[in-house]
């Protein structure tokens, strides 16, 4: 996963970068020889149907693509998952002391007062997984954890005064 | 453009356009220098209590949309006040609503210290507060009046708009994009490009408006009598559908000087197509429905309503990327462009939303936001196409307007630096949010774990300089308003 960050940052610096060099270079253009507006509009919308057709089937690719990835499906309340349970009050987290490793399971997650944010940090520090922890309601995260350690858990939903401190963490033997 | 207006209807609307924009520029103003002290927090180079810094980020979440939405108002009102009637009262009567609002909201944050961040998300307003009960109420009433002075905005322009250009068949251009032929041989135009964003913004905020009072309603209600029970999942949804919406529609009010500003830079002409009537009507139902993306960690809600969300976030960036924008860029390209302030602003402006779209896309993707929801990424995008998008739109209307009532630009040197100081500075501030973001920084800490003190010191040293930038465009204002006045004396 924080690998997946890693690339996202990569691929977003990379994409600022080609947006505004090209489009730095359309603002220089004007500094050149001018064209007749009819002979850019004639340009213009020959290329935008391309434009509109690789738009289109980016659109359609990333949106395939991104389904299977989708965190919901193996988050199932039937299931031959292990289940643990998580309740989030502030400013704190009442967590299993461990999990176990190389298996799937599955957080129950709650909490008794305000919206919450159960956010596991893996122990290099990236954060591996989130769900809300709402009152009234239960999230399931299922997650497979590969790497024994300590893993931090972190709020990611703004809860009030000591949002920042609160934090706990479990065993992943 | 169109203008029928006599000297003292021109003179009358100017003077609405005006207020709402120094408004907006002043709530900005100090705005942004709450947002600096919490980023100097951040990193550590000051030292706040964390009910101040939580209740000071309140200030700023709800102060800033309020600006941006207040400027990108008057901007739309006088481009549509050119097009059709709009009543002067009116517009003030609204005007005198939000502020009343902001007022109620400043009291609630600086006097009683609420500090349940702008999204008021329930039942936070209530629970483990450390502010007194009254200041929830003023916070709530003060966000209700807000709204009650959108609507009353909205309502008008959509009233004006609607009966200027023959309903919804007409304003939509449902004729001139289905029945084209007959409709030009009729010798009838479609609306004017502004006009779109008009009826965008007030269709959209009628409805966004509708929500926010819904919920703001039922949190004043439950405020009186504890007793009365809101459904959190039912609050959230409401929440981010008035949230995401009031603040999507500041950029597509604001666009709107620009599609009446960038020809007369390029000195090219530039019209409603069929290509940015179909594209407006897509923005008017993404901007409804994309808000979903603000509840992909709320596992419980619909998963039918998560696939909406995901796929209305990627399809409103094709409005932008393939009409707008585009068409921007088709004006520009090989023009004879006068660059001065006001067209860099506007220019410089759709950089900023295309790649602060750029960064929200990504961030739109179910599997990645699993990894960026509720991290420093989000602020990273809004504040792209909030401080180098809208703000830039409307500052560039702005001086488009100083530079052609005192028949002066400014020299190239000012240009130079007001253009490093904003994407110079203004590109370090938001690297900063970037960074830290990948890294799985969370927002909305007072204290933040590593590496984010360090990467809040980058964005703060980028924040002073852009905060240069910015006293020098006020100067340049000043100076140019200045010599406008001496003109017309």
């Amino acid at each position: 996963m924080a690998e997946t960050t890693t690339i996202v940052l990569v691929v977003f610096l990379i994409g600022a970068g080609c947006i505004i060099a090209f489009m730095t270079a359309v603002a220089l253009s004007s500094l050149g020889k001018p064209l007749p507006q009819a002979e850019v509009s004639r340009m213009g919308y020959a290329a935008r149907k391309w434009w509109a057709r690789i738009l289109g089937v980016a659109v359609i690719i990333a949106f395939a693509v991104s389904v299977p990835w989708f965190p919901y499906s193996g988050a199932k309340v039937l299931g031959s998952e292990q289940h643990f349970k998580v309740v989030a009050q502030q400013f704190s987290f009442t967590l299993p002391p461990s999990v176990p490793s190389k298996t799937p399971i599955v957080f129950d997650v709650t909490a008794t007062d305000v919206n919450h944010g159960f956010g596991i940090y893996d122990p290099a520090g990236k954060l591996v997984a989130q769900v809300q922890a709402m009152p009234d309601y239960v999230n399931h995260l299922r997650v497979d954890f590969t790497t024994p350690g300590k893993y931090v858990v972190r709020c990611l939903e703004y809860c009030g005064v000591a949002h920042a401190q609160m934090q706990s963490s479990f065993e992943v033997q | 453009m169109t203008t029928t207006l006599d000297p003292r209807e021109l003179s009358a609307a100017r003077r609405v356009m005006w207020t709402y924009l120094i408004t907006g520029f002043a709530i900005f103003a100090l705005m942004i220098l709450i947002g600096f002290s919490m980023r100097m927090e951040q990193a550590g180079w000051i030292a706040y209590a964390p009910q101040t810094f939580y209740s000071l980020m309140t200030l700023h979440g709800i102060g800033m949309i309020t600006a941006v939405a207040v400027a990108s108002m008057g901007e739309l009102w006088y481009l549509m006040r050119l097009e059709t009637v709009l009543d002067e009262r009116l517009a003030y009567w609204a005007w005198g609503f939000i502020v009343a609002g902001a007022i109620a909201v400043v009291i609630s944050v600086l006097a009683g210290q609420f500090g349940a961040a702008w999204t008021f998300l329930y039942p936070l307003p209530f629970v483990g507060t450390w502010w007194p009960s009254w200041a929830t109420g003023f916070y709530l009433i003060g966000v209700a009046l807000v709204t009650i002075g959108w609507m009353m905005w909205c309502t008008q322009m959509l009233g004006c708009v609607l009966s200027r250009y023959g309903g919804f068949r007409g304003a939509l251009g449902w004729d001139y994009v289905f029945h084209r032929r007959a409709f030009e041989q009729s010798g009838r135009t479609p609306p004017p490009p502004q006009a779109y964003a008009a009826l965008v913004a007030a269709v959209d905020g009628v409805l966004t408006g509708t929500i926010g009072m819904i919920i703001g309603v039922a949190l004043i209600v439950h405020w009186i009598s504890p007793s009365v029970v809101i459904d959190p999942l039912w609050a959230k949804n409401l929440t981010y559908f008035f949230g995401h919406a009031f603040a999507n529609l500041t950029i597509y009010m604001a666009v709107a000087g620009v599609y009446v500003g960038m020809p007369r830079y390029a000195d090219r002409e530039y019209h409603t197509s069929v290509a940015l009537a179909v594209a407006w009507w897509g923005t008017l139902v993404f901007v409804a429905i994309a808000y979903f993306h603000h509840l992909y960690m709320d596992f419980v809600q619909i998963r039918a309503l998560q696939y909406i969300g995901e796929a209305a976030s990627y399809l409103s960036s094709i409005p932008t990327a393939l009409v707008t924008v585009y068409g921007s860029l088709m004006l520009v390209y090989r023009s004879r462009m006068r660059w001065s302030l006001g067209s860099l602003f506007m220019f410089g402006g759709l950089v900023g939303w295309i790649v602060g779209g750029f960064g929200a896309v990504l961030d739109a993707t179910i599997p990645i936001n699993s990894d960026l929801h509720n991290t420093l990424w989000v602020p990273a995008h809004f504040h792209t196409y909030l401080l180098e998008g809208v703000v830039l739109f409307v500052l560039g209307w702005t001086f488009m307007m100083l530079e052609e009532r005192s028949g002066s630009i400014s020299s190239a040197a000012v240009r130079w630096l007001v253009g490093l100081g904003f994407f110079g500075g203004g590109g370090l501030f938001l690297l900063g949010f970037y960074i830290a973001g990948a890294e799985g920084v969370p927002r909305r800490y007072a204290v933040q774990p590593a590496p984010g003190p360090e990467l809040s010191g980058l964005a703060s040293v980028g924040v002073i300089i852009l905060l240069i930038a910015l006293v020098i465009v006020l100067v340049e204002a000043i100076r140019l308003a200045a010599i406008a006045r001496r003109r017309t004396a």
